[in-house]
């Protein structure tokens, strides 16, 4: 059976949020991997390196896989700095660090690497490269299709590939802080507005429709991505993992529909019908693993 | 001193002329095909006005880089590993290129060329720099929009690779490379595909008085009477959020750091990037010409530089939104 990984979160939901979050997700669901560390934005750090540290001895406790997950779009002398200090901690924990920048590949080579849905995995070639300095996993980009995935797994062994399947998708990182600009605010004094929106911000067309949300530095989706009606072709495709982003309503609940679903109890249509409740009736998408928009959902 | 290089693009044969005439130092250009990001129709070089555009620049004393910015596709990435071996064949001064595979086949086949670290590989700090030049020997590295210029001179501090930025024209807001917001309305990814909003996918639509842009389904701006419609780029939409509607993340404008010139000099850039590989041959001879006053002038006189209000009229008129932002090079535009 696939197995579960439970994303970095993405949000802002301050130190204790985030703490009770993974320990629910580690001693209340049957997610195999978790993985936990600030992707978005340094200024959120709020837990401090021990802090997270013992986290994740203590997450690692239950026989779960942690990995330590890194900055997706990594700028200053201080996100270097902080970046090999991680890097250094996951090889002396003996877990997996993620990348999710190349600064990552660059700091961790040589330690068991997770390339993340942020590296530019697009060939088998590029596969092999990042095989030959460390990388034992990937999370491919969000936009590929299900054709195009099986064209760079083909005949590849001895990596692990892991899909983004549900959750709201990481679509864009820029240098400018998008939810402090909705409130006219300088990211330097960006009042940590973030924690104010546990799912992102709404960015609507002037029809009022859904699209967009704003997540600090990063876009995202509005749409929920959702590949829970496409288990039969994923396992056809021999994937390993398959990832669900944190968001923060049901998160137990999501696991348990995705862990009936992959062992068969829970049909299709019961499955889509309850995450559907769960995310309040916000539509799902699933383009891209059909060569289709992101933003469309194919049945 | 060594001059700060004025890089100029090259759509096609006449622009790269125009560029050459106009002073660039060195110009860029791509193949007519998906393995550059600028891949839109009536565009760019067959293998033998690349020939030809070369040979003209080297006759001139100028400098041409071959661009090869795109992911190489699983089902036919022969064209791109092709387009490599041509771009050394026919005497580029550098390669362009992003992808790990192509950079690695670069550095094995073509120990000689020249590889310029694209945009598109988004290496905007020293750690992920220096890992390129280590295993590919990377000579320069394209800086990714998200920089600050203090952030440009530290990083030059720590790295030995040359930095090359965007000096003018469209402004990406984005870390280059990594961004679906096209993909996710368009369903044609920039990376594979060499193109960010499809014009195929454009549509412009009057609706009661008001004119509207849409990407695919999604309306992109709407607009009054009497504002100018920008092209529907995502990134330069008018959305609503926290209950007003604005520019979400960024305005219709250009990038244009003429007012920072010698800051951006002073933080050890070696070149700078003119945009615009789909604009006109005048375009391209318009900012490249007064790019060469400007750098001109400031080497002749360092300490006393001033932009001349008549350059920045002159680029203003070529400029989207005929406006410009110094966009990511100053704080607090972030």
């Amino acid at each position: 059976m696939m197995k579960l990984s439970i994303g970095p979160c993405l949000f802002d939901w301050g130190k204790k949020g985030i703490a009770d979050f993974y320990r629910r997700m580690a001693f209340e669901t049957e997610a195999d991997i978790l993985y936990i560390g600030e992707v978005v934005c340094s200024k959120r750090l709020h837990m401090d390196p021990d802090e997270l540290f013992s986290l994740v001895e203590e997450l690692k406790s239950t026989g779960k896989e942690v990995v330590l997950s890194s900055l997706g779009l990594v700028m200053s002398e201080s996100e270097q700095v902080e970046l090999r200090a991680l890097a250094a901690k996951a090889a002396e924990m003996g877990v997996r660090l993620e990348a999710n920048d190349m600064a990552a590949i660059g700091v961790g080579e040589g330690q068991p690497l997770v390339a993340g849905p942020h590296i530019c995995t697009y060939n088998p070639d590029t596969l092999d490269f990042l095989q030959s300095v460390g990388v034992d996993r990937v999370v491919l980009p969000v936009e590929l299709s299900a054709n195009h995935i099986t064209g760079i797994f083909r005949g590849k062994t001895g990596m692990e590939s892991e899909l983004f399947a549900y959750g709201r998708l990481p679509l864009t990182f820029s240098a400018r802080c998008y939810t402090a600009r909705a409130f006219n605010l300088p990211k330097a004094n960006c009042q940590y507005k973030c924690g104010d929106y546990p799912d992102g911000m709404n960015m609507h067309t002037q029809e009022d429709k859904e699209f967009l949300v704003i997540n600090g530095i990063e876009t995202m989706s509005e749409l929920i991505y959702n590949l829970i009606a496409d288990i039969k072709r994923l396992e056809e495709m021999k994937i390993d993992i398959l990832r669900l982003s944190p968001q923060s309503r049901g998160m137990v609940e999501v696991v348990k529909i995705w862990k009936s679903s992959l062992s068969g109890q829970m049909g299709r249509e019961e499955a889509l019908a309850k995450l559907l409740e769960i995310n309040e009736n916000v539509p799902f998408c699933n383009g891209y693993f059909h060569e289709h928009p992101g933003l469309e959902f194919i049945q | 001193m060594k001059k700060i290089e004025v890089l100029a693009p090259a759509g096609n044969l006449p622009s790269l002329r125009a560029a050459v005439d106009s002073g660039a130092d060195a110009v860029y250009f791509g193949f007519r095909n998906a393995t550059n990001a600028r891949n839109f129709e009536g565009l760019n070089f067959s293998e033998k006005e690349a020939l030809e555009g070369i040979r003209y620049a080297h006759k001139n004393g100028v400098k041409a880089n071959v661009v090869l910015n795109t992911f190489p596709q699983v089902d036919q990435p022969e064209i791109w590993y092709k387009t490599v071996d041509t771009a050394a064949e026919i005497g580029a001064n550098a390669i362009i290129l992003a992808n790990l595979a192509l950079l690695k086949y670069c550095r094995d086949t073509h120990p000689d060329l020249p590889i310029h670290l694209s945009v598109q590989a988004s290496a905007s700090n020293y750690e992920a720099i220096n890992f390129y030049k280590k295993h590919f020997n990377i000579t320069r590295v394209i800086l990714p929009r998200v920089l600050t210029v203090d952030e440009i001179r530290l990083l030059g501090e720590k790295t030995d690779v040359e930095m090359e930025v965007f000096a003018f024209g469209g402004l990406c807001v984005m870390a280059e490379g990594r961004c679906y917001l096209s993909s996710y309305v368009t369903g044609v990814s920039p990376n594979i595909e060499g193109v960010c909003s499809p014009a195929r996918s454009v549509r412009f639509e009057s609706q009661g008085g008001k004119l509207q842009t849409r990407l695919g389904e999604v309306l992109i701006a709407e607009y009054e009477p009497d504002e100018d419609a920008a092209y529907p780029t995502i990134c330069k939409g008018r959305f609503e959020a926290n209950n007003h509607v604005y520019h979400t993340m960024e305005e219709p404008s250009s990038l244009n750091v003429l007012e920072m010139l010698p800051e951006v000099i002073e933080a050890g850039v070696v070149s700078l990037k003119i945009e615009g590989r789909q604009r006109t041959k005048s375009y391209v001879s318009t900012v490249t010409s007064t790019f060469r006053k400007a750098v001109d002038a400031y080497y002749s006189s360092p300490k006393t530089f001033r932009p001349k209000g008549k350059w920045i009229k002159i680029l203003n008129s070529t400029a989207e939104g005929s406006t410009h932002t110094l966009g990511t090079y100053q704080e607090n535009w972030q």
